[in-house]
């Protein structure tokens, strides 16, 4: 308790930003929210205790990449910004190919803190962007669920969200990644929105639009919001809850909305070209005609007009189906892209787009992860969920629509999740605070005043402290229960309170503050030691290889190279095109020769491979491979076999008994190239379990180039035509070789021009989810 | 059918009578704008759409003026007391001029 | 702008440097008697130290005596410095001799005059930079380096030498080859040359040796060292730098397997290094761009802070790599001051690793916002930069940055500079006061705002955002 008497000066004058009745309560508000913000902060520093400030993983490896261009280059050059370093030869238009409101939001903090004269590194406002926008969405959902149901219930809510591991997986320090502030815009938006559903103010809709702004700008994942509203207004029509105030909340948002998304470069004119979007477009003309034959019967209020009423309506949306329909097999609205059927059809990302499926983050979620991330949450939301339906009203239709669309994107994909989370934390806060309201009826003062002092844990305090503050404005209608069980039941609960944040922040510090470049490894006696193999390739690459050496690796490694290693990729996690990453999984998985054309065609420099047999970590390229097997065959399906890779009996292994083609192919040369140390066999490789079935092979068209300390990181330079004894070739065949490398040379500067490659697929890059 | 015919006569006489003068301002604004839309639509049917985003920011400027005007005239509407609670006249006129400003900003932005 | 004032400075400097050189003429009546020079290329370096007796056959007394670097070597030259009997530094001038002009001299003065017919000993020190050359240029991993010395068999000097003699020290036994000329005489790590009597003035013979070297060629290519000094009790020392190792090339693959099998291999190649840091040395961190390089291990010792550093990988020839060092020391150490003045004594450059050779030296000092009549006094020549300003916390006009620059440094040039100036010491209460001030207006907006919340009603809501 002392925490929250020393805030109490300090927060005494903000009592005006959130309400104005004056007193107790409002400072109880600020100061949880306030320690609210403080615990998911502070839940969040695990990695950079125990490891550094860093930025963590892959893809915010690019957004850092690209905010400190921004910062160093100014605004407009980064939105014509050419990369030339990534998708070797064809390159990226950075800015058009990016929501850039995480490196606006960080470039801006950047900017405000120098012109004050602090001169705080971009990587740190970076890293911990994330950790400091999550009190931010401790707020806003407080802000929703005070809306929704009760300041109390909000105040349990925010808490909940500032440690939840479904969010905080997301956003510790360093995982610098458009969700770290996406979730934020989420929930103020739709806090925004419900604000301006029950006012039917413009002011408040416009707020809405400008909210829906930043969040498109932020992440793939507004296409939730431009549906989930429709649909709110769409429920209330069929619910017979049309308003006038409904009316000019969605028609406003709507219209104001559109214009404003379509102003970010990547997002273009696809608010009215893809079906993604139509059903905003229907629900607004469905809304226009109801509002005009609604003004309509008003002017002439007689029976007819009922049934006109009633048929104009259906009219409508028949119509506005019927177009959209059209107009879709007209080609003018693009269908909808893969990665949105993946989300109906679980199997469908499987059968045709490999590399989605190739992403663990795309699995179907398992019921143990619900659990994991969410705890004693996944198990009340239910119950304000019902408590929501049973006391209906325009805004707990649309909570109870998030929910359950929520869940059900969340069951079809492990990263949506995130989208699940807040509106848990929402309804399990509501549920918290009716369980509390019906115990503490009575005895308000006296139990909550013992409990506060025996538990420390900040969420606690807050769901005391709100019951206390709301408990009088909030009469239920329940008999009285007894003394004993009312203490009993209130006890569980702060018990389960308790275990909840335990496993809060068990679960943050062991399972997602991870950097995942820098591993930790514990010996026997407790100590640590810091494998540092990434950082030490990425150093090397950066100090030791030409300026322009152009890397091949695995599309995973792309964003890592470019960021720390400063150098040319050919494939990156941005996997916007599927033919050219089919062809780096060709080059691997060929055997050396074949792959030494692709190479060359490709203008490769250097190689380089993840390798972890000699320490045991398990998502090394080897692991991977066979998806770079599947992608390869989805292009090159005469080259690539994907059976060719297993053992006859159908096994994947790397042993003697492995296939011939397998024990052959660039990948597992790369991998296993002169490795003889490891285990107590030497050459034993730890994480499958296996002594390699080819070993004291030599290279002919490559050369190793380093091999870090652990051997995790293997980069391999591939030899010049003249550096190596070629094997014997017949004469007729020499003379197109030769004919070939001159072509080369003449064509290396035509950027996208690539010999025996298929035209550029298109449709792969719009809308991503992420 | 026919009682249809029979029925617009009657509500054009109902407008005429019931309706303020300050909502009949308004609405001669919402009929001009509408014309404005579409005459829009009807060039760009004709000549093509060529720099779309430019006809996209004027076609979709007529359409929000004619949104916020329309929601202008429910809040302004003294029928409509009850449904925007805590709504004055003056309010809603400097909503509509901020949501106005907001959206020509943004206009002036995409037309390029 | 910035760019035409330092090359206006830059002029400037060597007008002010071309009227600083004295003309001088080589006096007959000095004749070295003896010549004790001992060349030490055991290192990367090379570290040539004679011991001179001056002999004076003139009438007059003698007060200075030229020292001459031949053409070859003048380019490497990074140190020169002389002692007399008495391990006193002598002083020494730049000059210039007419019809000698692609000779560099020095005009070293004594501290007594020589009389007549009398002697005196000095001691000269002088290091050369990159006067090593591996041959062959590139290696494999597993093969010895081998270098190349190229010197002048006689001591070169601009006056007559009676008697001399020359020891090598190349701490190895396995020459390829060297310089024959009788007498000579090779033992464990050394190879002597002389006596050699009645050698003329600049007189060049050819000395070569080929040798097995394995100690670390490495150089520091640019070194920014950064002081910031704080009234607070505080000074914080970052250093930025770039090495390469610029031995022989490495050849063809490398092996990690062959680098882990055994432990002597990559001979040439460097794992780590020491770097010594002042005793009072605290919060040191070792990194890079892409973070902490987690390799390094610190050891208090009683008179310095020993760090061990490994750079992410190990540096064969060619290799390169860059980190950022940084320490903090308390300001007692090295800020002395009176009232209003305050005197810095700091070391131009500190220790980076042993028999260190360093290509370019940038040293910028940012002193306490508010400090003016900055005066730096150094005890060699170096190049000015244009002072500028430096903003960070709390800062409202800048403070004023001195920095300056120096090419080819080596551990000889460890030496402290003396910088004075004059800082009011109320401005100290500037920033406290700053943040209070700020606090207090915060506290005071919110308050009017919480009060005119309540007394206006809703024509301020659209304004509100």
């Amino acid at each position: 308790m002392p925490a929250s008497s020393v805030e109490k000066p300090l927060n005494s004058p903000n009592k005006g930003l959130f309400n104005n009745t004056a007193g107790f309560s409002t400072l109880i508000t600020v100061t949880v929210l306030l320690l609210a913000w403080l615990a998911g902060f502070a839940s969040r520093l695990f990695a950079v205790i125990r490891f550094e400030s860093i930025i963590h993983e892959f893809d915010p490896w690019f957004n850092y990449r690209s905010t400190a261009y921004m910062v160093q280059h100014g605004f407009y050059n980064f939105l014509n910004w050419f990369d030339e370093r990534a998708w070797y030869p064809l390159g990226r238009i950075v800015g058009g190919t990016v929501y850039p409101g995480l490196m606006i939001t960080s470039g801006t903090i950047h900017w405000i803190l120098h012109t004050l004269n602090i001169p705080i590194h971009i990587r740190d406002i970076c890293v911990f962007l994330a950790p400091v926008f999550s009190g931010l969405t401790a707020i806003a959902t407080y802000l929703l669920t005070s809306e929704l149901w009760s300041r109390g219930a909000g105040l349990f809510a925010a808490c909940f969200i500032a440690i939840v591991p479904g969010y905080s997986s997301r956003s510790v320090a360093g995982s610098y990644d458009n969700e770290g502030i996406a979730i934020f815009a989420l929930q103020f938006t739709y806090y925004l929105w419900l604000k301006s559903v029950k006012s039917g103010s413009v002011f408040w809709s416009v707020c809405t639009a400008l909210s829906y702004f930043y969040m498109v700008s932020a992440w793939g994942g507004y296409v939730f919001i431009i549906n989930l509203i429709p649909l709110h207004v769409f429920v209330l029509l069929i619910m017979g809850r049309f308003s006038q105030r409904l009316f000019v909340s969605y028609t406003v948002f709507y219209i104001i909305g559109l214009l404003l998304s379509m102003q970010i470069p990547f997002v273009g004119f696809q608010p009215i070209r893809t079906s993604e979007h139509m059903a905003a477009s229907g629900v607004f003309a469905l809304l226009m005609a109801i509002g005009a034959l609604k003004y309509l019967h008003s002017l002439n209020p007689k029976g007819q007009w009922k049934q006109l009423l009633i048929l104009g309506g259906l009219l409508a949306a028949a119509a506005v189906f019927i177009a959209v329909v059209l107009l879709t097999y007209m080609g003018v609205i693009a269908p909808w892209s893969g990665r949105f059927y993946s989300l109906w059809d679980t199997g469908y990302a499987k059968i045709h787009i490999p590399i989605i499926a190739s992403v663990s983050e795309h699995q179907p979620t398992t019921w143990s992860s619900f659990f994991f991330d969410l705890h004693v949450l996944v198990c009340t939301f239910p119950v304000g969920l019902w408590y929501c339906i049973k006391n209906i009203n325009d805004e707990r239709v649309f909570v109870a629509l998030y929910a359950l669309s929520a869940v059900y994107f969340a069951g079809v994909m492990v990263r949506l999740m995130l989208t699940l989370t807040p509106v848990v934390c929402v309804l399990a806060g509501i549920a918290f605070s009716i369980l509390l309201d019906l115990v503490l009826r009575e005895d308000e003062l006296p139990i909550p005043q013992t409990e506060s002092e025996e538990s420390k844990s900040l969420y606690d305090k807050a769901g005391k402290l709100k019951k206390r503050a709301h408990e009088p404005t909030l009469p239920t209608d329940n008999t009285g229960l007894g003394m004993n069980v009312r203490s009993g039941i209130l006890i569980a609960f702060m018990i389960l309170l308790m275990l909840f944040s335990v496993h809060c922040t068990w679960a943050t510090s062991n399972a997602y503050s991870s950097p995942s470049i820098v591993l930790a490894s514990y010996g026997n006696d407790g100590s640590r030691k810091i494998l540092d193999d990434f950082r030490e390739a990425y150093g090397w690459l950066s100090q030791n290889t030409a300026e322009d050496a152009r890397v091949m690796s695995w599309w995973d490694y792309g964003y890592q190279i470019a960021g720390m290693g400063n150098r040319t990729t050919l494939v990156d996690n941005n996997t916007w095109n599927n033919s050219h990453i089919a062809l780096v999984g060709k080059a691997m998985a060929s055997n050396e020769s074949a792959a030494y054309e692709i190479m060359t065609m490709l203008d490769v420099d250097y190689v380089l491979v993840i390798f972890g047999g000699a320490i045991g970590y398990s998502g090394d390229d080897i692991n991977k491979f066979i998806w770079m097997v599947r992608i390869a065959e989805g292009e090159h399906p005469k080259d690539i076999h994907e059976a060719d890779y297993f053992t006859e009996r159908g096994e994947y292994r790397v042993d003697s008994e492995a296939s011939k083609t397998m024990l052959n192919c660039l990948m597992y040369k790369l991998s296993y190239y002169r490795y003889d140390s490891g285990g107590s066999p030497p050459g034993y490789d730890r994480t499958r379990g296996a002594l390699p079935g080819n070993r004291g092979f030599k290279l002919t068209y490559l050369e190793e180039a380093y091999t870090t300390e652990h051997w995790l990181v293997r980069i391999y330079r591939v030899k010049k035509p003249d550096e190596f004894n070629r094997p014997r070739i017949p004469l007729a065949k020499r003379i197109i070789s030769t004919t070939n490398a001159v072509s080369k040379k003449t064509s290396k500067r035509r950027k996208g021009l690539l010999k025996n490659k298929p035209t550029l697929v298109k449709g792969k890059k719009v809308s991503r989810l992420e | 059918m026919s009682s249809l015919t029979s029925v617009v006569p009657k509500l054009y006489q109902e407008y005429i009578t019931k309706t303020p003068k300050k909502l009949k301002i308004i609405d001669a604004y919402l009929l001009y704008v509408f014309l404005t839309a579409v005459i829009q639509f009807v060039y760009c049917c004709l000549v093509g759409t060529f720099p779309f985003n430019s006809f996209l920011s004027g076609f979709i400027s007529t359409v929000s003026s004619f949104v916020l005007g329309v929601c202008l005239r429910l809040q302004v509407n003294p029928e409509n007391k009850n449904e925007f609670q805590g709504l004055s006249a003056e309010r809603g006129f400097a909503d509509f001029i901020f949501a106005h400003l907001v959206l020509h900003l943004v206009v002036i932005n995409f037309i390029g | 702008m910035a760019k035409i004032q330092y090359s206006f400075i830059f002029f400037l400097y060597i007008i002010i440097k071309c009227n600083g050189v004295n003309v001088d003429i080589i006096s007959s009546d000095l004749k070295l008697k003896n010549v004790d020079r001992n060349i030490d290329i055991s290192s990367q370096l090379v570290k040539i130290t004679s011991k001179i007796t001056l002999e004076n056959t003139g009438r007059a007394p003698v007060k200075y005596f030229l020292y001459a670097a031949e053409s070859v070597t003048k380019d490497n030259l990074a140190f020169v410095g002389f002692k007399d009997n008495n391990n006193k530094d002598l002083r020494l001038v730049e000059t210039s001799v007419k019809g000698y002009d692609d000779v560099k001299f020095w005009r070293v003065e004594l501290k007594e005059a020589v009389n007549a017919a009398s002697t005196v000993v000095v001691m000269a020190e002088a290091v050369l930079t990159k006067a090593l050359l591996p041959y062959p240029t590139a290696i494999t991993q597993q093969e010895d380096q081998l270098v190349k010395f190229n010197g002048n068999l006689y001591f070169f000097s601009p006056y007559y030498v009676a008697s001399q003699k020359t020891t090598v020290i190349v701490n190895t036994k396995s020459v390829e080859s060297f310089t024959k000329v009788k007498p000579f005489s090779q033992q464990d790590g050394t190879i002597s040359y002389g006596p050699y009597s009645n050698i003329g003035p600049f007189t060049e013979k050819e000395l070569s040796i080929h040798y097995k070297n394995n100690s670390p060629f490495l150089t520091v290519t640019r070194i920014e060292r950064l002081i910031e000094v704080s009234h607070w009790g505080n000074i914080a020392v970052e250093e930025t730098i770039e090495i390469e190792h610029t031995g022989a090339k490495l050849k063809g693959p490398f092996s990690r397997y062959d680098y882990q099998q055994d432990h002597h291999s990559g001979p040439a190649s460097v794992r780590s290094y020491k770097t010594l840091l002042p005793a009072s040395a605290a919060d040191v961190y070792y990194r890079d761009t892409n973070g902490n390089i987690s390799t390094s291990n610190m050891k208090v010792k009683k008179d310095t802070v020993e760090l061990d550093l490994r750079p992410r990988y190990p540096l064969f020839g060619g290799w390169r790599t860059h980190y950022t060092l940084g320490y903090n020391v308390p300001s007692y150490e090295y800020l002395y001051h009176s009232g209003n003045e305050y005197l810095l004594k700091m070391r131009v450059i500190d220790h980076i690793f042993d028999d260190m050779q360093v290509d370019e030296l940038i040293t910028k000092i940012i002193l306490p916002e508010g400090s003016t009549n900055i005066k730096l006094n150094i005890p060699y020549p170096v190049s000015r930069l244009p002072d500028n300003l430096h903003y960070t916390y709390l800062d409202t006009k800048g403070r004023p940055v001195v920095s300056f620059t120096k090419r080819n440094v080596v551990e000889n040039h460890i030496q402290d500079f003396q910088l004075r100036y004059t800082f009011p010491r109320l401005l100290m209460l500037q920033e406290p006061l700053l943040v209070v001030g700020f606090l207090y207006m915060l506290f005071l907006c919110v308050i009017i705002y919480v009060r005119l919340d309540f007394s206006i009603h809703k024509a301020e809501h659209p304004h509100k955002d």
